[in-house]
């Protein structure tokens, strides 16, 4: 029965400058039926969607989408049309106006008129039907600010539904919602799929897959390496599915000898700033030591920029815990004071929190660190230079001078400069989240090649990265996290990519706990 | 670092080199062909009145006060922020000024002017620094928006003034405080300042050359540094000269000099400054690289209260009295000497030296237009079409550079 096919994807190819996102991916999608899409990061899984709800239009990718049995042609206002053709995406990131009501935001862009003027009561009154329908238990007329996270994701299911949409695409939609919140979520895709509507599954959390899909596609390296019935995969199968790939001579081998413990974190609690019913790290513990690369492996939403940024006194209120640092205890509350005991973060998000584009590399090197050139009158000018110039040139970075301006600097150059300057803060311990993102594969090289030899000098290295085989390739031992606590600590060479994705994504915990009733 | 790149340098001619400098900072030579176009047309439909010694020297003491308040309001823009009490603030500290000497000196110490208008000095600071300090807690610690704050305190200052002054003109002119903003530099001092003034800054060129040189940067053709030290050497020679066949160089303006000189110093060469563009140029960035937001936040509006101290110890030495209307509009005036002087709305981008040009720019426009008896109303229609060309051309120019 051809017809219920609703989706095809036929041979499609996405390539960005240097990149192939997606190479010659085929499957299909049946009418009804909640499909679910999984891969580690950087798979192809988000690039698809965007295909298809028409972030990228027809003319930017090879091959074809068939949606119907008739090819998706989507041109210069595709996100519209993908809309209007009953393809609809609930985002990672929520999309909603939070000083908004629920109703307003539902019909944001296409409220009911009543001679040229808003018919709210029709407005609210819509609302209401399509949220009672598909039983979203979400009050129409509140602000959408008001509602926890689950509840907003409701709203946009409700959104989408409102555009009479025929294909619902989830894109991690669980990643920041609470167990409650994930049952009630499961719940809601029940109904939908009563209600004859196709929903695209996308998650990398396995039991996720196993307790609500009909279907399963694997994704890996921009390609669909296998589709068929939930039922015929095992746990096991889909990991490897998933990671099946041999590792290359990506990572500069180095012979580490650890020395004493330096850095220890016990049982480390805090909630979450914005949310302090959630606890966002419930339970961690490790321990680094000099001139070690310890990694932090998990999946997205795990907890481990958090508990970075907490450790560094910038995020979240430690309710539980003991950090201790070169033998002393420390309770950072702010930056300032991670650095002074001996800390630094090269964060995740470089750009925006870790340069100053507009200035020059020089201040940007020394802005942490000025105190080392400076009395409470004047900046040692000669002594600021001479330092910057020891770093930039130590991790040759590649600018005209030292005056260009950062934003002139290419991915890998940048990164040079953000670990320039917390090198010259000289810590014990340096953490880096995700310090390979977004550049390219030399500067990656650099980096690993860098990472080395700081641990050679003694330097401890705290390691967060999404790509496992950079965690496996230059750790030394592995700690994985999972839901906010660490799960296991292991040793690189136990460290397989099965072990580590089975405890991240939590598989494992989950066996003990049932073992535990 | 890069050789090569030096020596490509080298190899080309002075006048290339020249024209790459121009167009390199072609957004502060932009406002001084503003500055140098608005003279000379004036000078023209003046019949050359315009640039007189007198008019000149008075020029410089009309931008006088705007330009106290625009040069702590860089700062505060450039962390993000913006402060709309501060013509308010500098007319209350005018007030005050004016109700001490009159009311409180005159009465407990008649007969001994200096220490009163010494104590009146210290007095005016205090109060400026202090509101300055009450805004800055509010914003800094208590997170309301700039913005709202400094336009509540815009209104909080119009009560007390009306308080103080009980809606009369409080005569502020005391002989020595009269003279901070009165008074004159005797001639011949003056000449020496001015070249003391030339002869540092030759020395800063030489000295940041050599600095250079020693890190082995590439260096700029020396005549072209020698052109542009000449260029402002010869601005200073001109100015003395000419305030000096009037009556000499005006106290306010050398106080201002001062202020500006200790200001960009503050702003290039200490961590305070370094801070402060940080902050705007990338908060998170900022206080991950250690520096508490909220104390630099609240040091800056503390600054700027001090400023908008002397500004008003300014205003009410030179009008020689304190009135209801002191200061009223003057942020506007600081705010936009700051915009026009290149100053980010942004935040993170912005100089002292820029913002006193702006300044210039402003009272320039103001007495230009008053010489030559235009009608107020098409004073705000030309100050307003300057305004918005000035930082049109800035934009234009960011954008092909």
């Amino acid at each position: 029965m051809e017809n219920d096919i609703i989706l095809e994807f036929k041979d499609v190819t996405k390539k960005f400058p240097g990149v192939v996102a997606l190479n010659d991916v085929s499957f299909k999608i049946r009418r009804g039926e909640i499909h679910g899409i999984c891969g580690e990061n950087g798979a192809g899984k988000s690039t698809l969607m965007k295909i298809l709800s028409g972030v990228y239009p027809k003319n930017t990718y090879e091959g074809s989408v068939l949606y119907n049995g008739e090819e998706l042609r989507l041109g210069e206002r595709a996100i519209q049309e993908a809309g209007s053709k009953g393809i609809a995406i609930v985002y990672q990131e929520l999309t909603l106006v939070p000083t908004m009501s629920v109703g307003e935001n539902v019909y944001l862009g296409r409220e009911p008129l009543e001679r040229g003027s808003i018919d709210w009561n029709k407005l609210y009154a819509d609302t209401r039907g399509i949220l009672e329908k598909y039983q979203l238990d979400v009050p129409p007329q509140a602000m959408v600010k008001s509602l926890g996270v689950g509840k907003m994701q409701m709203v946009e299911i409700a959104k989408a539904l409102s555009e009479d949409a025929k294909v619902l695409i989830l894109d991690e939609p669980t990643s920041a919602l609470s167990e409650a919140e994930i049952d009630r979520l499961m719940d809601i895709l029940k109904t939908l799929k009563k209600n004859g509507i196709t929903c695209i599954y996308i998650t990398h959390k396995l039991e996720e897959l196993f307790r609500i899909t009909d279907k399963i596609t694997v994704m890996r390296d921009g390609k669909e390496i296998v589709t068929k019935p939930t039922m015929e995969f095992t746990q096991e199968s889909l990991v490897s599915y998933m990671v099946g790939r041999e590792m290359k001579e990506r990572f500069p081998k180095a012979k580490r000898l650890p020395g004493e413990v330096i850095f220890k974190v016990e049982n480390l609690k805090a909630l979450d700033p914005d949310d302090a019913s959630r606890g966002v790290l419930n339970g961690v513990s490790f321990e680094v030591r000099k001139g070690e690369i310890l990694g932090i492996a998990g999946l997205m939403g795990a907890g481990r920029t958090e508990l970075v940024m907490t450790l560094f006194g910038e995020y979240a209120k430690i309710v539980d815990g003991k950090i201790t640092l070169n033998g002393k205890e420390i309770k950072p509350t702010s930056a300032r004071q991670a650095i002074n005991a001996g800390l630094s973060l090269v964060p995740e998000d470089r750009k925006g929190m870790g340069l100053i584009l507009i200035q020059s590399i020089l201040k940007n090197i020394s802005l942490p660190n000025l105190d080392q050139f400076s009395g409470f009158f004047r900046i040692d000018a000669d002594a600021e230079l001479r330092a910057s110039l020891t770093q930039s040139k130590s991790l040759t970075i590649k600018a005209p001078s030292l005056e260009s301006t950062v934003e002139t600097l290419s991915g890998g150059n940048q990164q040079k400069v953000v670990i320039s300057k917390w090198l010259l803060s000289k810590p014990s311990v340096l953490i880096m989240d995700d310090p390979t993102r977004g550049i390219d594969v030399g500067a990656k090289y650099e980096i690993y090649k860098l990472m080395n030899e700081l641990a050679e000098k003694g330097v401890a290295i705290i390691m967060i990265s999404s790509d496992l085989e950079e965690v496996l390739g230059m750790s030394d031992r592995v700690m994985v996290m999972c839901r906010g606590h660490s799960t296991e600590t292991l040793p690189v060479a136990e460290a397989t990519v099965e072990r580590v994705m089975t405890l991240a994504t939590g598989v494992s915990s989950d066996e003990k706990l049932m073992k535990a009733n | 670092m890069d050789t090569t790149n030096q020596n490509a340098l080298k190899k080309e001619g002075f006048l290339s080199e020249l024209y790459g400098v121009l167009r390199l900072n072609i957004q502060t030579y932009t406002i001084l062909l503003a500055l140098i176009g608005i003279w000379g047309i004036f000078f023209f439909t003046t019949g050359g009145t315009y640039l007189a010694s007198q008019n000149v020297s008075n020029l410089f003491r009309q931008m006088s006060v705007t330009a106290f308040l625009a040069a702590g309001m860089v700062l505060v823009i450039v962390i993000g922020g913006i402060d709309l009490s501060v013509g308010k603030l500098a007319g209350f500290v005018s007030v005050v000024a004016a109700y001490f000497q009159a009311h409180i000196w005159f009465e407990y110490l008649p007969d001994q002017p200096l220490l009163a208008a010494a104590l009146t000095v210290v007095v005016s600071l205090l109060v400026g620094a202090l509101f300055g300090a009450l805004q800055g807690y509010i914003i800094a610690y208590l997170r309301v928006p700039s913005f709202i704050v400094t336009l509540g305190g815009q209104w909080l200052l119009n009560g007390l003034i009306l308080l103080v002054t009980a809606g009369k003109t409080i005569p502020a002119n005391q002989p020595w405080f009269s003279d901070i903003a009165q008074g004159y530099v005797p001639v011949t001092w003056g000449w020496i300042l001015g070249l003391v003034a030339i002869a540092f800054l030759f020395w800063s060129m030489f000295n940041s050359r050599q600095s250079k040189q020693k890190h082995g940067f590439a260096l700029r053709n020396i005549y072209i540094d020698l052109l542009a030290t000449g260029f402002a050497a010869l601005i200073i020679l001109i100015y003395v000269y000419n305030v000096n066949s009037y009556k000499g160089i005006q106290n306010p303006v050398l106080l201002l000099a001062v202020t500006a000189m200790i200001m960009i110093y503050l702003a290039n060469n200490t961590r305070f400054g370094r801070y402060a563009y940080a902050i705007g140029g990338n908060r998170e960035a900022a206080r991950l690289s250690g520096i508490n937001i909220p104390r630099m936040t609240f040091n800056i509006f503390v600054l700027m209260g001090f400023l908008s101290g002397v500004g008003g110890i300014v205003l009410a030495s030179y009008v020689g009295y304190g009135t209801i209307a002191a200061g009223a509009g003057y942020e506007l005036d600081a705010i936009a000497s700051c915009i026009l002087g290149g100053t980010s709305t942004l935040g993170g981008i912005g100089t002292i030296q820029g913002a006193m040009i702006g300044a210039l720019i402003i009272a320039s426009l103001s007495t230009g237009l008053q010489m030559m008896n235009v009608a107020p109303a098409w004073q705000y229609v030309l100050k307003a079409i300057v305004l918005v060309l000035a930082v049109l051309a800035d934009v234009y120019f960011k954008k092909k550079g």
